[in-house]
């Protein structure tokens, strides 16, 4: 079966906007990931498991706003208290998840398929966000994460990197190609390059 | 633009929220015998002050979490915001 990416028909390769006489190093690099594991897990309220007691391929979960906890391979979320959204490339860590986080303490919801994901790079991540969303991402640096409304589609943003800034949007697939449509048009005075 | 600060998040902007109404109004005791009237004055009899209101507030942008918010209905200003389960004072 082909799996059919959630902006496969508005991303599209190549320079756009202000990019002439411009270095690559210069320009705001747009992609789309494809094929991440993204899994949502919430602790139920009657719940008596220790959150600090769960090590999950030596990562911590904690329940702390905006806190991202990262390893190479997986990325987990701060989503609401008690709600995380674990990002991996690692599409078979799922398994080991199910059986990490038993379904008596946690709701463990599979959304690979339900969400599009974008990824920006370069020196105007910052400048795109603010344009559409009204968070002071001055405050934002490397593994916090915010959810928050981006002309007025509600996504989330994944600080990876601060230099060079890097981040990763994610949205309900459903307003995915709106988002990345938003998201091209505020980047068109800086000039990108979708790869 | 209102700013309002979640108890979860932190200051947030008031586009992540959705106004969800008086906080004040209880609804009545399960199993009680209550009338009609009594009925329709909690579904639908509202104040309207002017000055301080508490009143409830999703953040449906943001941690998804109800909340509460004391607010001046004239000027806007907000003295305090509260977790859905903490008490007011």
């Amino acid at each position: 079966m082909t799996v059919i990416s959630a902006l496969q028909n508005v991303h599209i390769e190549g320079s756009f906007g202000n990019f002439e006489n411009k270095s690559e190093n210069e320009l705001l690099k747009i992609k789309e990931l494809k094929n991440l594991l993204i899994v949502q897990i919430v602790q139920y309220k009657n719940s008596s498991i220790k959150i600090d007691d769960i090590n999950f391929n030596n990562l911590k979960f904690v329940n702390q706003a905006q806190k991202v906890v990262s390893n190479e391979n997986i990325r987990v979320l701060w989503n609401s208290p008690n709600n995380w959204l674990l990002v991996s490339h690692k599409k078979e860590l799922l398994k080991e998840i199910y059986s990490t986080f038993n379904e008596n303490d946690f709701a463990v919801t599979d959304l690979s398929h339900s969400k599009a994901t974008i990824e920006l790079e370069g020196p105007y991540v910052k400048e795109v966000l603010k344009k559409g969303c009204p968070f002071n991402f001055n405050i934002l640096t490397k593994n916090m994460s915010i959810n928050s409304a981006y002309n007025g589609i509600s996504f989330i943003v994944d600080m990876v990197e601060n230099e060079p800034e890097k981040a990763r949007i994610f949205s309900l697939r459903s307003f995915g190609e709106s988002l990345y449509h938003s998201i091209t048009d505020a980047s068109l005075e800086f000039g990108y390059k979708c790869n | 633009m209102l700013y309002i600060f979640c108890p979860h998040c932190g200051l947030r902007s008031q586009n992540e929220f959705a106004y969800g109404g008086d906080a004040t109004v209880k609804r009545p005791e399960l199993n009680k015998e209550i009338s009609d009237q009594e009925w329709n004055n909690f579904v639908y009899l509202r104040k309207s002050p002017r000055g301080k209101h508490l009143e409830l507030w999703h953040h449906i942008s943001g941690c998804r979490q109800w909340i509460k918010v004391e607010r001046d209905t004239s000027t806007h200003e907000i003295f305090k915001t509260y977790k859905a389960d903490e008490l007011t004072e």
